[in-house]
């Protein structure tokens, strides 16, 4: 009778102990964190927050940089003309890569025109606002925008607009290049430091549509058969353009004035200006 | 700069130990499991080698669930967990270029064949806590008895 006593005893105490371990024994580590509080496949909450769109030409535009082929370039100018900025909540997630038409489940569109300085502000300057507006809560995992010729102001007639000072082996030559391509740009998810468009009711979210100049002048810093450089324009070729110690040419003179080769660079170049920090987008060029 | 991010599975197969017969005390258990692998590149075909990797879970887009980095071809390899369903998302950066992918799981009971980013239904990495409805009733059963067996022990007579 003990030796039964005390077998069912363990008996119990085994069976609890195993399960205990059982219940655990497969966790894992590493933490999953929270839930969310949105859902970013439906976007169908009643909830709303804001939703901050900014612009930013990053550090190449408020810090100036080094052309690949040794300019020292600064701005004092840098408009760019917006319109139809949309930003959506897409599940799937729209994938620019693999293009295909955005199909949001909420979105909001901003459709007026407006025009930036990406250049404004200081060397430390924040990117610059360019609308807030309310918005559904929920994952903005998308973002488009087109760049059509502005209507009015500085820039008027161009939908990208480039002014400030190269300098070389002590030659200072002021630029201003006016663009008159339409661009448009369909974007994915914003990459970069921190994770952005994930809007809480009542709370604050941000998006950015982000410009790389590097594409067109190059980089001095990276190496010169680097992607960035062996794709890119360069300063020279504008430079070369100058007249009276000034470089000052629009589309048509650069089309003029290019060679061929570097002209066909120009153009390709101008549709890949478009980011969502270093995400890339659908580049699509509406006219030259 | 652009590049783009390819996917592939790894390690397809039922999740489960299996204990080898060896003769003389050394045990190597393995099992099988399944996850998934992404592969980055640049548009020039170079590896995105060392960058670094980002995996966020269906339910926190704004906490890494998981971080690393990638192996000299570019490689990076983890096990998503099937009790969170979703899209999960692997976002890459090096030197100021990065993208990010979202790769589609399945929820632990649902169909997976056919699905090149499914993960198959059982998972390595579960949550604290979590018991399913059965063990959750099992363990209270084994409770109750480890409480009756150890009244019984400790309530026997002395001899």
């Amino acid at each position: 009778m003990r030796l039964t006593q005390i077998l069912v005893g363990l008996l119990g105490l085994t069976a609890l102990a195993g399960l205990s371990a059982c219940g655990t024994g497969q966790t894992t580590a590493v933490d999953s964190g929270t839930e969310s509080t949105t859902n970013s496949a439906t976007g169908n909450q009643a909830s709303k927050g804001t939703l901050v769109i900014r612009a930013n030409g990053e550090d190449f535009v408020r810090q100036g940089f080094t052309s690949k082929d040794g300019w020292a370039i600064t701005f004092d100018h840098v408009y760019v003309s917006l319109a139809d900025i949309t930003a959506a909540q897409t599940d799937p997630p729209f994938n620019p890569e693999a293009g295909g038409k955005l199909d949001p489940k909420a979105q909001v569109v901003l459709p007026d025109p407006v025009v930036v300085d990406l250049a404004a502000g200081d060397a430390t300057a924040e990117p610059i606002l360019v609308a807030e507006t309310d918005a559904p809560a929920g994952r903005f995992n998308a973002l488009s925008w087109q760049m059509p010729l502005a209507k009015e102001g500085a820039s008027a007639g161009y939908s990208l607009w480039l002014q400030g000072t190269a300098t070389k082996d002590g030659q200072k030559l002021p630029f201003t290049i006016k663009v008159a391509e339409a661009l448009a740009f369909t974007c994915g998810d914003f990459v970069g430091d921190d994770r952005k468009g994930i809007l809480e009711a009542g709370g604050r979210a941000d998006l950015e549509s982000t410009f790389h100049f590097d594409h067109l002048f190059g980089d001095g810093e990276a190496p010169a058969d680097d992607d960035i450089n062996t794709g890119s324009l360069g300063f020279g070729p504008l430079a070369a353009l100058a007249k009276n110690g000034e470089v000052n040419v629009n589309s048509a003179d650069l089309k003029a004035g290019l060679s061929p080769a570097e002209h066909d660079t120009f153009i390709k170049i101008l549709p890949s200006l478009g980011h969502v920090g270093e995400g890339h987008c659908e580049e699509v060029k509406l006219t030259s | 700069m652009r590049y783009a991010l390819g996917l592939l599975l790894v390690g397809l197969g039922s999740l489960g130990w299996e204990t080898p017969g060896l003769a003389h005390g050394v045990h190597i258990q393995h099992r099988v499991i399944s996850g998934i692998e992404i592969q980055a590149r640049y548009d020039s075909g170079e590896p995105m080698q060392a960058a670094q990797v980002s995996i966020y879970a269906p339910g926190n887009p704004s906490d890494p669930w998981l971080k690393g980095t990638t192996d000299a071809e570019g490689r990076f390899r983890f096990t998503p967990d099937a009790n969170q369903p979703g899209n999960w998302e692997v976002k890459v950066r090096q030197a100021g270029h990065g993208d990010i992918v979202s790769i589609p799981v399945a929820a632990m009971d649902g169909p997976m064949a056919g699905e090149p980013a499914t993960v198959p239904s059982a998972s390595l990495m579960k949550q604290p806590g979590e018991l399913s409805p059965v063990k959750h009733w099992v363990t209270i059963a084994a409770v109750v008895w480890g409480f009756i067996g150890t009244a019984l022990f400790f309530s026997r007579g002395k001899r």
